[in-house]
């Protein structure tokens, strides 16, 4: 007979599955490592960045590409492990670098344009620097503002930038204010390399190395402000600004060209630079400027105890409910509920070995998501085993109640199936990062479901009757009285409309 | 069965409407008055998660183990579970981030997450989640219609605004958080709402005959229908809610929040299907064809057997 082939068909394929999702799961790779478990479960850092650039003009996709990959070995050059960056619509890149929970420095090392520039110093502040405590230094650049504007040098197409270095001890602020052109007489695009290396005294510092061709044109353009302070009269004041993004990192004296083309970021406080900047600098500038400007949208840390708290809450739950729908069915359905819940945990498992073998990432959201499927695969069961109880009171023998439910109840279960992929491909279209980890589990899990919660249980239901196991209604949840009480309701109906 | 043999759920629609509109009135009231307590996804801010903080300190102690400054700016802090704190603050720049993490982690010996979003993106994410909610009612009108026809799309419709209405204005009456998870969940109550609607809606589908509409013959039918597969909508609910139930108990603030928009929006989709979107579904169709034949008036009461 065919339909016990299909059946015997169906069930072998459930087999081959199990076997392929216990490889997967479990000889793969230990059971522990199996799952892939996402930054909120597992702690981390998240940043959402926005690209955007200085003009207001739209960043293209190949933009982003290359800022990604820009971001790409700056992370790398951290030594985490399994970074992951994926772009996100025309101008976003979401950033997840597990294993840390400093913020600040991710944010540093990845969101930084590190654009280097050389300046020529129009003019600045006599009386400086400045040195003031660190509460003061917003204050002080606001007073070294007015008084450059006042200064003739500052006029359309030039800007003032500040420089910021600690002190020797380290507890106060030495701050300068510079008035330089618009635009860098020399950009850091002729970078050759940087590293950390010591002065004489044993402090850190970060040496920059140009490119040959751009070590001539930095020649050439100390020349330049050479002239130019020749031209003015005002020798020995040349003074040439290098500048990283809008911070200025030195602006020493000139009295000779500079050839050669490298020079040091430092500063003067006891042991140089502090590790964690050194570092920073190393990473940014070693691996190049970022075409593009980055905005900071969204940063989140999760520390790996409120990781795995979440881990442990979100099992627990979703191993409760599943265990009381599994003895709830059984309760309503007795055999019936049985077959399913059989079903119930080849889907579980199914559903385990498909997380691990795509792989998905899991994620809070996403255990809710499979939470919800379990409901959804349950759900059809409901459907399917109403309408053959249904039929069993209207006078039917179960075997023939069974199929009519299958095939009647199938058409409510697709339509009702269909809107809640619906609903999750809406979500995983229009939203971003954590929310569409529910979208994908749902959908996987309403997928699966469909094959687990009918054709699985109906091939298992087909085998059992085969096997010449009769189902009486009392074994599926249907009293002895219903049945009776249903019959003259029914005849009583017909009139009215049913078919 | 027996217990909904007797019901009339289309005749007596006023009442199933009244239950529903004290319940709509109370929730629109709710969110009139006090509004909806905007969580940092919509609004940007930053938000700090101890966890294991020591000596069990007082919310003021936690306060005032905040730097100086952003001290009074932040909301106050909430207790999360045990040994757990949760501090929200308007916007901050990201060393002002690092510095509340770290002074909370020396203060309280706990371990500090951070999330935060600036205010752009609050925006950003607002708009996407109502886009999504919005493009979500368009397409199911659109199915239901291709599936069924439009009159069912219409019913089905109301329905579904009512469960956005119920489960939104719980939030605004408890005064939970509503974020992104909220908004997902309310998209996964439409789903789930549609679907509820739909098993009824293929009951009424499969018994409609192929005669032509008549008012009294079409409500008895739609009853009937309803009451074959009512206990499969209370079913269905028990087995979802089961599960959200034990995510709103053992799940963590995530899950417990989506657990609870879930369960609210869960039981008033059971409702609505049975007790809205049938009775409308009755009344547009005894409307359109009044509309078509005029001179056909029955009398409301008439049919409510």
């Amino acid at each position: 007979m065919s339909s016990r082939r299909n059946n015997l068909i169906v069930l072998g394929l459930v087999v081959v599955l199990i076997g392929v999702a216990a490889y997967f799961i479990f000889v793969r790779q230990p059971v522990a490592e199996a799952t892939q478990l996402g930054l909120d479960l597992e702690g981390g850092v998240s940043a959402n960045l926005q690209g955007y650039k200085d003009d207001g003009s739209e960043v293209t996709r190949e933009e982003m590409d290359l800022a990604s990959g820009v971001i790409r070995q700056r992370v790398d050059s951290l030594g985490v492990t399994e970074p992951e960056i994926q772009l996100q619509g025309q101008d976003q890149v979401v950033v997840n670098i597990p294993g840390i929970t400093d913020t600040e420095q991710a944010i540093d090392v990845i969101g930084r344009t590190a654009q280097l520039g050389f300046y020529e110093v129009l003019a600045f502040a006599p009386n400086q620097p400045l040195v003031v405590s660190e509460d003061e230094v917003e204050e002080t650049k606001e007073e070294l503002r007015s008084e450059l504007e006042g200064d003739p040098a500052y006029e359309e197409g030039t800007k003032i930038l500040f420089e910021e270095t600690p002190t020797l001890e380290g507890d106060e602020v030495q701050v300068q204010g510079f008035v330089v052109p618009e635009e860098p007489g020399v950009r850091g695009d002729a970078l050759e390399t940087a590293s950390i290396t010591r002065d004489q005294s044993g402090n850190r510092q970060v040496q920059v190395d140009l490119t040959g061709e751009g070590g001539d044109e930095f020649g050439d353009f100390t020349q330049e402000i050479l002239d130019n302070a020749l031209t003015n009269g005002t020798t020995g004041g040349a003074r040439l600004a290098v500048v990283l993004d809008e911070d200025v990192v030195s602006a020493p004296g000139l009295n000779q060209v500079l050839n050669g083309g490298s020079f040091v970021i430092e500063n003067q406080a006891a042991g140089g630079l502090p590790e964690d900047e050194a570092k920073e600098l190393e990473v940014v500038l070693k691996t190049g400027a970022l075409p593009i400007n980055m905005d900071v949208l969204s940063v989140t840390s999760i520390g790996p105890t409120l990781g795995s708290d979440s881990l442990k809450s979100g099992l627990l739950a979703a191993l409760v409910g599943f265990g009381l729908v599994l003895v709830f069915l059984l309760v309503v359905y007795r055999v019936l509920g049985l077959i399913a819940d059989v079903a119930l945990l080849i889907y579980a498992f199914l559903l385990w070995g498909l997380v691990v073998a795509i792989p998905i990432t899991m994620t809070l959201p996403g255990i809710a998501g499979i939470v919800l499927s379990i409901g959804v695969a349950a759900d059809a069961n409901v459907v399917i085993f109403e309408r053959i109880k249904e039929e069993i009171r209207r006078g039917k023998s179960p075997r023939t109640a069974i199929s009519l439910g299958y095939e009647k109840g199938f058409k409510a279960i697709l339509d009702g199936n269909l809107t809640t992929l619906i609903t999750a491909f809406i979500l995983f279209a229009l939203s971003s990062g954590s929310v569409r980890g529910f979208a994908v589990l749902l959908t996987v899990g309403v997928l699966l479901s469909m094959f687990t919660a009918v054709a699985v249980t109906r091939a298992l239901l087909g085998v059992i009757s085969d096997r010449g196991m009769k189902l009486s209604a009392p074994m599926v949840g249907v009293s002895k009285e219903s049945i009776e009480n249903a019959r003259p309701a029914r005849a009583g109906k017909a009139g009215a409309g049913a078919r | 069965m027996a217990a909904f043999e007797k019901v009339d759920f289309v005749g007596r629609w006023r009442l199933w409407f009244t239950i529903s509109g004290v319940f709509l009135l109370l929730c629109i009231g709710a969110i009139a008055l006090g509004g909806f307590n905007l969580g940092i996804d919509f609004t940007g801010g930053s938000k700090f998660t101890a966890s294991g903080v020591e000596g069990s300190p007082s919310p003021d102690e936690v306060r005032d183990a905040l730097p100086e400054g952003i001290r009074d700016e932040a909301l106050p802090p909430q207790r999360l579970g045990d040994d757990g704190y949760e501090i929200r603050t308007p916007s901050l720049s990201q060393e002002e981030n690092t510095e509340v993490q770290q002074a909370l982690e020396e203060e309280l010996g706990a371990e500090v997450s951070v999330t935060s979003i600036s205010p752009t993106f609050g925006g950003q994410i607002r708009n996407q989640a109502l886009q999504a909610v919005v493009a979500a009612l368009f397409i199911i009108v659109l199915f239901i219609s291709f599936r069924f026809e439009f009159s069912f799309a219409m019913a089905a419709m109301a329905a579904l605004l009512h469960d956005i209405l119920l489960t939104v204005g719980f939030y605004a009456l408890v005064g939970r958080e509503v974020n992104l998870v909220t908004v997902v969940a309310v998209l996964t109550v439409l789903g789930y709402s549609v679907y509820d609607t739909i098993i009824i809606f293929d009951r009424i589908r499969e018994n409609t005959p192929e005669a032509g509409y008549n008012r009294r013959r079409y409500n008895e039918l739609a009853n009937n229908s309803v009451r074959q597969v009512i206990m499969r909508s209370i079913y269905t609910s028990v087995c979802t809610l089961i599960p959200v139930t034990a995510l709103l108990l053992f799940g963590e603030s995530t899950l417990s929040d989506f657990a609870f928009a879930l369960l609210v929006g869960i039981a008033a989709g059971t409702y609505s299907s049975i007790f809205i979107a049938t009775p409308v579904l009755c009344l547009y169709k005894a409307w359109r064809a009044g509309k078509n034949a005029p001179a056909r008036g029955a009398p409301e009461g008439a049919e409510a057997r």
